[in-house]
């Protein structure tokens, strides 16, 4: 298996790709949000570590990717405190209290996402609109409702498929821009940094019940909206996907990923609620670890089997 | 469609993971994975027998005695299922009966079974179409159906729980503590 | 002479009922988020408890566990009706407060479960003093996270606003009372473990 190190490069290029674009439209607020989630997490890892009486080595850098994914799930206009709030929660109560990442249980990003959402749900669900640049300390006055939101309640995207791709419609920071997560999606599947089972499930998920039980007219707009709002292409890329928690087997992962895409459709489509696929990966998080516990039995079992081959082998050679 | 929608609904109407009812419970047959579903597994058969029966308590008892006398009546109901579960399993034979006996002696007099009858009670009170046998028994199955979910939740994450690699302070309770608080949280989010 | 000292003040931190056996935690996930909460939680638990306990006490051994088990319960149910009597006339907030959590400290784990193993192999004497002190254990306990919670999930110290800008009000909801909860077992523990490593090294 590859170091942490090297998979969080990969993760780290293309996160900061997407903090480029999120730059590009949110300005100088959203890097000030980013570089305070990245220091704030390395400073709750290194505390935390040491209280822990662990040593620290580059592996324990993944905290900032993790950073980075929660600023980027973010919007704009977060208030910094919250921001750094979150990762303290995200990195110590959801990662290191559980024994750190040899021990990881649920994603930090995924569960800090949650803590922000059920205690600032308003300040989380309300997003400045793409280039209003607000500065280092301003306030966005008119923060309007996601185009997720939008969709999920009313059914009309009003944007162009040149504006989806290119992220130019309001919500999370990084989560919006389209063709720079498929382009991160592609090459952390190449580079094997993500789990394609997970990922091809989760997207597979969601799309077909999109089709199915389509949430407007058109089937085939009712596809490609669901899969480009609530987060759901950034949360297959970043947290379903994250070799952390997901089952190591792909196929195993492609059914984790598969209700997972299911299960938040299905709660988007009748309960219209913003971003399911996070809360669903994190109420998943059992069934990984049961599938995990599983994978473990099954190895076992196998390697048992070939420690008896040759033994047998033997009796029936005797014979 | 609507089987996943009503496992979601299921999901978001925990006891524990909403009400934190039987969490004590939890931990004390926190022991193992299969303590822990066993556990959850007899809870399940006293919350759905004991709510039929406070079905009869809930329609006799007269409104000026309710506040008062509820307890003692759901209590004496649950104390002679504990007595009649334990006669049951006795009759399955002496070494199933010493096996099996600590599950019974854990899951009659608790918050979980407890809690289940009076929030049963309360929706009922609250709810004239509620007021019958079947569907007491049922919310009371519905109740324990969610207490074997939260006990499988715990039960997959028992041994990341209690591994060495979790700091002393926080193995073990604590830690599992945090677990439910966190996957507590993303059912508050559902709603 | 020490060892005995130490069992009978065990309730405060050597062996504190929440933190340490994590029992009655339901009603202080979900009712402990406010001091005046705390308040009303800590007068009916103490007043069942203490009580209970007592009646309990004299229950003979003879009689079969399960019997024994039945009876601890109701006797705290019959307790149950002069607390709660006692309250509709003097402090009916409290009441509307813990809700369903009321009848629920009745029959809590102490009570019916681990009366014996705890307490009814003391003597009377010893058993009332350990008793109060796991009552006085659990109460500041309650009253920490009561205070804690309330002052920064709702800005508010004993209901009066508190000057603080960010409140977290997920700390007010169950999932906030099971991760507070979590987390103070963590630095309970922590803190045992040095007392504890503590007296050895003096001992020694």
């Amino acid at each position: 298996m590859r170091k942490e190190r090297y998979i969080w490069l990969d993760k780290m290029i293309t996160l900061a790709t997407l903090s480029l674009m999120a730059f590009f439209y949110y300005g100088t607020h959203f890097l000030a949000t980013a570089i305070i989630c990245v220091l704030t997490a390395m400073a709750a890892e290194f505390i935390s570590l040491r209280l822990m009486h662990k040593k620290i080595d580059a592996d324990d850098l993944t905290c900032t990717s993790d950073a980075l994914i929660i600023a980027l799930m973010m919007p704009a206009s977060i208030n910094y405190l919250i921001a750094a709030l979150a990762v303290i929660f995200g990195t110590v109560v959801a990662k290191n209290v559980f024994g750190g990442r040899q021990n990881m249980i649920f994603s930090p990003a995924a569960a800090a996402y949650l803590f922000v959402l059920t205690s600032w749900g308003r300040d989380m669900l309300m997003y400045p609109a793409p280039h209003v640049h607000t500065g280092l300390t301003g306030k966005a006055e008119n923060l309007v409702n996601s185009a997720s939101h939008v969709f999920n309640m009313t059914g009309k995207m009003d944007y162009t498929d040149f504006e989806i791709l290119m992220g130019n419609f309001s919500g999370p920071c990084g989560a919006v821009s389209i063709l720079l997560l498929t382009v991160a999606a592609v090459m952390l599947i190449f580079r094997k940094d993500i789990s394609f089972g997970a990922f091809f499930g989760t997207i597979l998920g969601t799309a077909a019940f999109a089709f199915i039980t389509p949430m407007i007219q058109n089937r085939t707009d009712s596809v490609k909206y669901s899969l480009v709002t609530n987060m759901v292409l950034f949360a297959s890329v970043f947290i379903v996907s994250d070799l952390r928690i997901a089952p190591r087997k792909w196929y195993f992962a492609f059914f984790y990923g598969l209700f997972i895409g299911i299960f938040s459709y299905i709660l988007v489509l009748t309960t219209a609620k913003e971003n399911a696929v996070v809360i669903m990966s994190v109420l998943f998080t059992p069934v990984a670890l049961g599938i995990r516990i599983l994978e473990k039995k099954i190895r076992l079992a196998d390697d048992e089997d070939e420690e008896e081959k040759p033994a047998v082998e033997a009796k029936e050679a005797a014979v | 469609m609507f089987i996943i929608n009503d496992i979601i609904a299921l999901l978001a109407a925990n006891l524990i993971l909403t009400q934190a009812l039987g969490t004590s419970t939890m931990f004390i047959a926190a022991s193992g994975r299969k303590n822990l579903i066993r556990t959850a597994c007899v809870i399940t058969l006293f919350t759905t027998v004991a709510s039929a029966f406070t079905y009869f308590v809930d329609t006799l008892m007269p409104s000026s005695v309710r506040v008062y006398a509820t307890l003692i009546c759901y209590t004496l109901i649950i104390g002679v299922l504990y007595a009649f579960f334990l006669t049951v399993l006795y009759f399955f034979g002496k070494e199933k009966f010493n096996a099996y006996k600590k599950y019974i002696h854990i899951s009659a007099f608790n918050c979980a079974v407890m809690g289940t009858l009076f929030t049963i009670s309360e929706k009922a009170a609250a709810d004239d179409s509620l007021r019958n046998t079947v569907t007491y028994f049922l919310k009371g199955l519905e109740a324990g159906a969610g207490f074997i979910v939260a006990s499988l939740f715990l039960a997959a994450a028992f041994k990341k729980l209690n591994s060495e690699k979790v700091p002393a302070s926080f193995r073990g309770y604590p830690a599992m503590l945090i677990y439910l608080g966190i996957i507590s949280m993303a059912v508050y989010a559902l709603k | 002479m020490n060892n005995r000292k130490n069992s009978v003040f065990d309730g405060i931190l050597g062996d504190n009922l929440i933190l340490s056996s994590l029992m009655v935690i339901s009603p202080i996930i979900i009712c402990g988020d406010s001091v005046k909460n705390a308040l009303s939680l800590i007068y009916a638990f103490n007043s069942m408890t203490f009580i209970s306990l007592i009646i309990g006490s004299f229950v003979p051994k003879k009689i079969p566990y399960t019997i024994r088990i039945i009876i601890y319960a109701v006797i705290s149910s019959l307790v149950y009706i002069p607390v709660r009597w006692f309250a509709v006339e003097f402090y009916p907030d409290s009441i509307h407060r813990i809700g369903i959590y009321y009848p629920l400290l009745a029959v809590n784990s102490l009570i019916v479960l681990q009366s014996e193993a705890k307490f009814y192999r003391m003597k009377k004497g010893r058993m009332i003093i350990s008793l109060v002190f796991y009552i006085i254990g659990f109460d500041l306990v309650m009253l920490f996270t009561g205070a804690v919670r309330e002052f920064f999930a709702y800005g508010t110290i004993l209901s009066k606003v508190a000057d603080i800008n960010t409140t977290v009000s997920g700390l007010g909801m169950p999932f906030g009372g099971f991760i507070f909860l979590g987390l103070m077992c963590g630095v309970y523990r922590k803190i045992r473990s040095s007392v504890r490593s503590g007296q050895t090294e003096s001992e020694e």
